[in-house]
């Protein structure tokens, strides 16, 4: 591989100094700072990052800082790094205009718990109560389209395509490749961790993040989908071979008797937990995640939804989870929503429970049904063992 | 070098007859890749579409013969074997019912296809939609997933305007040098060292249904690994499609872990540089730098003597021009294990004031 000498300190003046600051003053991101090239770029007016840790400064500015405020930007840039904030960038569809939105919500992100750090930056750097949100949130939530807050953008604001995901900026080499840039993030991680045991003066965000990285969080809608997938093509045997009809080929095949294909389609049944304890976002949000993923399953029958608390209401028909009307409140027996599941006719063979989990259950699922528990919520205690249990949790992503 | 690495790795995969299964959207050329990657090389290719076969197809069709029952292979199967050599290209693998993935694993792995055997010089090549994209698609079954080395397929937006512009490029297969297969106890010792130190990883089948259809590590994956780290150097592939190889073969997670393990193991071992300072030579990279600074100076730290002590000073001393900032950041430790019996500061910590002095260390 290619590397370029890493910008050790000729052509942007104080570079050596700021980067010993920086990796003095935050021992845990010493390895993302040092492996960050610098690049001198005059006349950019700006200090800017790309996606594969180069940093472009133009000398002239850079010079005008001291050594902890230009250590305070590389660090501030690494940050957007780590965060992945041009993916996220392009994930959240930010186009050209709202750039400066997003940069704004990305700084923020970094901002609220390094600035209390020592963060040094230069000019006034954006903090979540500049966006008017409370700290700890992340770049996505922070984001407001078209926005136009007061918050003055600084002039080394414009941060780059790390940090937008926009295309474009100079296509010199010697950048770090993906696969690459993922270990150096990883490396970090694993410094972060072992700094917060060893001296446990991490700030909460950047702990937060580590953890994230190193053992990322199961999406739950992908599981949910799994889930539901290997639930209805397991029970209907789908598409699956056998012997119960003779093939079509049998014509042709002699005295061999081979098996034909069958599909049975099976019915799903959807019970809620609509006790006290429940949050009705929360619900509303899984239950049409179970809507659309059943729809997409090409089973065109309407779902059915059983509300249950301690006693069932009537099972609803709803064609949308818009219509369903949580009436329960207090104590709460999931027992009883999966009895009258498997009472209901046609009897479905799936059954997804959507719940907080504080609830007595059986002691198995009634015969021939396929239980997937979706557990809302963080601290939901865990289902029984005869279920396939889902964690759906409050916050999207966690970084 | 190829803007998508899993061009590259394909090819490496396929010249290492590693079976190899391409995840991709429907539409985004694999299965045009994978046909023009085996006209270039003069391969004939047999295209079998999982998702219309049944399982007598793969695992043989039942005929009466006499007293007993022979497994006679499908037209296509004899075809490969006749020609010695070949593809076999599996298509839409994922939306095959999981008694056709059951008749495949044998095809797969051992290329067996009822009572026929196909050549050694067979390669084996899937393509799959992910089951969220295909149309009633299925997770693919864990132990057919552990047979192959998943390759993520994206299309690139410059290529495919080039293709439509002036026909799609094939693959590149690399040719492998003879005897090749000699790099493959290196990459297996390197394997067998990583285990060594994660043994949990040497089997760890995964817990939930999406990531079983994917890689997950095993001793076979682990061995496929190995003969894929071979083929890869002896073909001079690019470390994006290396990583990509190592990844699809024994899933992100552990493959992520073995990527970051070989890269510490290219790094100076800190007791040999103290032993002989004059043979340190400074990473390249600053990341790289920074470790291996820090864990000559950790290492003294650990057991501070005269003579080690002095060495650190040396190795740090002979860094300082090249990378002041790095070796001042170890400077600062080594400076504060000083072993009892020394009493003067070293020559060498003179060269690290001026930069610790503009960084507002000095004097505090």
């Amino acid at each position: 591989m290619t590397s370029r000498p890493h910008g050790r300190g000729d052509a942007v003046p104080g570079l050596a100094a700021s980067r010993l600051w920086a990796a003095t003053r935050f021992p845990y991101l010493a390895t993302g700072v040092f492996g960050a090239t610098v690049i001198a770029e005059p006349d950019s007016g700006t200090v800017s990052v790309d996606e594969s840790w180069r940093m472009h400064a133009d000398p002239e500015l850079v010079a005008e800082w001291t050594p902890a405020q230009l250590g305070s930007v590389l660090v501030h840039h690494v940050c957007h790094l780590l965060r992945t904030h041009g993916e996220r960038a392009r994930a959240a569809s930010v186009g050209p205009d709202d750039t400066s939105a997003w940069l704004r919500a990305a700084d923020a992100e970094i901002n609220d718990d390094l600035v209390p750090a020592g963060l040094d930056l230069p000019g006034q750097p954006i903090l979540p109560r500049h966006l008017g949100f409370g700290d700890g949130l992340l770049a996505e939530q922070y984001y407001a389209p078209g926005a136009r807050t007061g918050a003055r953008m600084a002039r080394w604001l414009n941060c780059g395509g790390g940090a937008d995901g926009q295309p474009g900026g100079c296509e010199c080499p010697g950048g770090l490749p993906d696969w690459q840039s993922e270990l150096l993030r990883r490396q970090v991680a694993h410094d972060v961790i072992a700094h917060a045991k060893q001296a446990g003066n991490v700030p909460a965000g950047m702990l937060r993040w580590a953890e994230q990285t190193l053992s990322p969080r199961v999406d739950w809608r992908r599981q949910l989908a799994t889930e539901l997938r290997r639930a209805v093509s397991e029970v209907s045997g789908a598409v699956d071979y056998s012997y119960r009809r003779p093939s079509r080929r049998s014509s042709v095949s002699g005295d061999v008797i081979l098996p034909a294909l069958r599909r049975p389609v099976p019915e799903i049944a959807v019970v809620c937990d609509t006790s006290g304890s429940m949050s009705d976002d929360l619900l509303a949000m899984a239950l049409a995640e179970v809507e659309g993923l059943v729809r997409a399953l090409g089973r065109a029958r309407q779902l059915r939804v059983l509300a249950c608390d301690t006693a069932v209401a009537a099972a609803q028909r709803v064609s949308s989870a818009r219509q369903v009307s949580l009436t329960g409140g207090g104590g709460t027996d999931m027992g009883a929503g999966i009895r009258a599941a498997g009472e209901l006719r046609p009897r479905p063979a799936v059954c997804v429970v959507l719940t907080d989990g504080h609830t007595p259950w059986p002691a198995g699922p009634p015969k021939g049904m396929r239980i997937v528990v979706g557990l809302l919520g963080e601290k939901a205690p865990e289902a029984p063992s005869w279920t396939r249990e889902i964690r759906v949790p409050y916050a999207e992503r966690n970084v | 070098m190829d803007a998508n690495p899993a061009v590259e790795a394909l090819g490496v995969a396929v010249a290492a007859r590693v079976p190899v299964l391409l995840w991709g959207a429907p539409g985004t050329g694999k299965t045009s890749a994978i046909r023009a990657m085996a006209e270039a090389m003069g391969l004939p290719c047999e295209t079998v579409i999982a998702s219309i076969r049944e399982p007598s197809d793969f695992a043989g069709l039942p005929i009466v013969v006499g007293d007993g029952v022979r497994f006679a292979p499908p037209a296509w199967a004899r075809r490969l074997a006749d020609a010695g050599h070949g593809l076999l290209f599996l298509d839409e693998l994922s939306t095959a019912p999981p008694a056709v993935q059951a008749a495949l694993l044998r095809v797969v792995l051992e290329r067996a296809v009822g009572d026929l055997m196909l050549p050694d010089q067979v390669a084996v090549v899937a393509a799959a939609n992910p089951p969220e994209q295909a149309a009633d698609g299925w997770d693919l079954s864990a132990p057919l997933a552990n047979r192959m080395c998943h390759l993520n397929w994206q299309a690139d937006p410059r290529a495919v305007a080039d293709g439509l512009a002036g026909g799609w490029a094939a693959p590149e297969i690399p040719l492998l040098p003879d005897g090749w297969q000699a790099e493959e106890i290196l990459s297996r010792g390197l394997v067998a060292a990583f285990l060594h130190v994660r043994p949990a990883l040497a089997v760890a089948p995964p817990s939930d249904a999406a990531a079983a259809g994917r890689g997950w590590p095993s001793p076979r994956t682990w061995e496929m690994t190995a003969r894929l780290m071979a083929a890869a150097s002896a073909a001079g592939t690019s470390g994006e499609a290396r990583s990509a190889l190592v990844r699809g073969a024994v899933g992100d997670g552990a493959g992520v872990e073995f990527l970051a393990w070989l890269v510490e193991m290219d790094l100076p071992d800190p007791e040999a540089v103290l032993a002989d300072p004059a043979s340190f030579q400074l990473p390249e990279r600053g990341d790289r730098a920074y470790a291996a600074l820090a864990a000559v100076a950790s290492a003294v730290a650990a057991n501070s003597t005269q003579e080690r002590w002095a060495a650190g000073w040396q190795i740090l001393g002979a860094a300082a021009d090249a990378a002041p900032d790095v070796a001042a950041v170890a400077a600062r430790v080594l400076a504060r294990c000083r072993p009892p019996e020394v009493t003067a500061m070293p020559e060498e910590i003179k060269r690290f004031a001026p930069v610790l002095r503009d960084a507002g260390l000095l004097g505090s």
